[in-house]
């Protein structure tokens, strides 16, 4: 029996009775096993799987296992994946181009099965654990430049109650962004946003764009324009004119707290309605606003709504992982569902803290997101 | 995962295999739309029906394709979206920026018109 975190391994060969007896040495040590007849039937595999590695054939009709492992190196997603070359032909000058190839190893098939198998676990344990070396020496990095993507606390807004809660995928820093800017005593701003896209990349540009973004805000003050809209705007004409954004899109939610006037302006880039918790009538009221994502046109379209939050109401926005739910093992999202959860949990006199365990709680097992929320409470 | 199904002299009607589009496929996805483009240099009515979930990573693919397209005076319009796909889009305004039809064959009649 194989178990979520066993070790998925590509086999392919023409030959039924190897594939047979090597599946069934693999499936009985507790892999995963796929098991193609041909290249292009692995190729089809890969379009939909990625598996820990890929143990093929050499001679095969067609495609060969020089030319198959030709096709996987150009490709992106599939030239990482640990490839072992296996062939009865000792020829030092084929072991020298699969070699070449990046083939990670190469196993003579008359080696004992159970020996082809602990060669792959070993092989697959080790890239591993340079992977998890890499992630945490990025970490370190991180941590040693101070650079987070995410606050460690939450400002104190006078009149306010401000909390948010942030969670990684796989505990790895992904595209999800947030930042607290309190600008003077009349303003604060609350910036929430999450960049579309690979995890390590999404994160690396989330630098650029809180640059960004705080340039634009200190800019727009220095000028007498504290507008939400008109900061996005400026955002997003920098990030449309920068060639080296020029692939990266991100959703942005942008608030300003006006603490002398008591009110508070919101402008979105593509990102989640907000949701208003009226505390007088226990209503949760969707907040829309226009613009589009950050990075798709130079004219966003942005737009701003004054919302004037009542003693004891609250705004929360978020991003897309927390509308993700499962629904008899099938992956689903949906913001009216998370409105009405939401909405129940205030209902039943939760407060933030509460309710942040409980969304915890909640996630998804097959989670493959970051999920962020910010909420701003009333006193 | 995008199959084409049939051809026009203006568009292309293109399948979306997969049933979910995450993170893991959606450079693989964007690298296939792309491909599509060059190679037919026809707008492309991509049909969505086979897909159950859908992630940011997926959207910003699918949008940055389109911003490909658009590159190419060309576009890509969506058809057999689920509901809650739909209402995503909706939510988030791409709406706004994709045509979206409920079957292939009324995008077809459309794209003809252009």
């Amino acid at each position: 029996m194989s178990s979520p975190n066993a070790k998925r391994v590509l086999l392919v060969d023409d030959n039924p009775l190897f594939l047979k007896i090597i599946s069934h040495a693999f499936t009985k040590s507790g892999f995963e096993i796929a098991s193609c007849a041909s290249a292009s039937e692995a190729i089809d595999y890969l379009n939909l799987n990625i598996p820990d590695a890929i143990l093929s054939d050499y001679e095969m009709p067609e495609m060969n296992g020089i030319e198959f492992r030709k096709v996987l190196m150009n490709h992106a997603d599939f030239k990482d994946i640990p490839f072992v070359f296996l062939s009865y032909i000792t020829d030092k000058d084929l072991m020298a181009e699969g070699l070449d190839l990046a083939a990670v190893d190469y196993v003579v098939k008359e080696t004992p099965v159970n020996v082809i198998v602990s060669k792959i676990g070993n092989l697959i344990d080790t890239v591993q654990k340079q992977r998890e070396l890499s992630v945490l020496e990025i970490k370190k990095a991180a941590l040693a430049l101070n650079i987070r993507t995410v606050p460690k606390v939450a400002p104190a807004v006078e009149g306010y109650d401000v909390d948010f809660w942030h969670q990684a995928y796989q505990d790895v820093p992904g595209g999800d962004f947030i930042d607290f800017i309190e600008v003077d005593e009349r303003y604060s701003y609350i910036v929430l946003g999450d960049v579309m896209g690979k995890k390590w990349v999404a994160w690396f540009f989330t630098f650029s764009f809180l640059s960004y973004i705080r340039a634009a805000i200190r800019f727009g003050i220095m000028n007498g324009d504290f507008s939400t809209a008109e900061i996005l705007q400026k955002v997003n004409s920098v990030i449309c004119y920068d060639d080296a954004l020029k692939d990266i899109l991100s959703t942005m939610s942008l608030i300003m707290i006006d603490k002398q006037e008591k009110v508070v302006s919101y402008s979105g880039a593509g990102d989640l309605p907000a949701l208003h918790y009226h505390a007088e009538t226990g209503a949760m009221e969707q907040v829309d606003s226009s613009g589009l994502l950050l990075g798709l046109f130079p004219d966003g379209g942005y737009t701003e709504e004054r919302i004037t939050l009542k003693p004891g109401d609250q705004l929360y926005i978020f991003t897309d992982g927390l509308i993700d739910y499962e629904d008899n093992g099938e992956k689903k999202s949906d913001y009216n569902l998370f409105k009405s959860k939401l909405s129940n949990m205030i209902a039943e006199g939760l407060n933030f803290k509460q309710i942040r365990q409980n969304l915890l709680q909640n996630l998804s097992p097959s989670l493959v997101d970051d999920c962020s929320i910010i909420n701003i409470h009333k006193h | 995962m995008i199959t084409v199904s049939n051809e026009g002299p203006k568009f292309v009607i293109a399948d979306v295999t997969i049933t979910e589009a995450n993170l893991s496929n959606s450079d693989q996805f964007k690298a296939e739309l792309v491909s599509l483009l060059d190679q037919h240099k026809k707008i492309i009515i991509l049909d969505l029906q086979e897909l159950k979930y859908v992630d940011s990573a997926f959207l910003g693919a699918l949008v940055s394709a389109l911003k490909y397209a658009i590159s190419l005076k060309l576009d890509i319009v969506l058809v057999g979206l689920r509901n809650d796909i739909r209402d995503l889009i909706k939510l988030i305004r791409l709406d706004k920026v994709f045509k979206i039809y409920n079957y292939a064959e009324e995008a077809q009649f459309a794209v003809n018109k252009f």
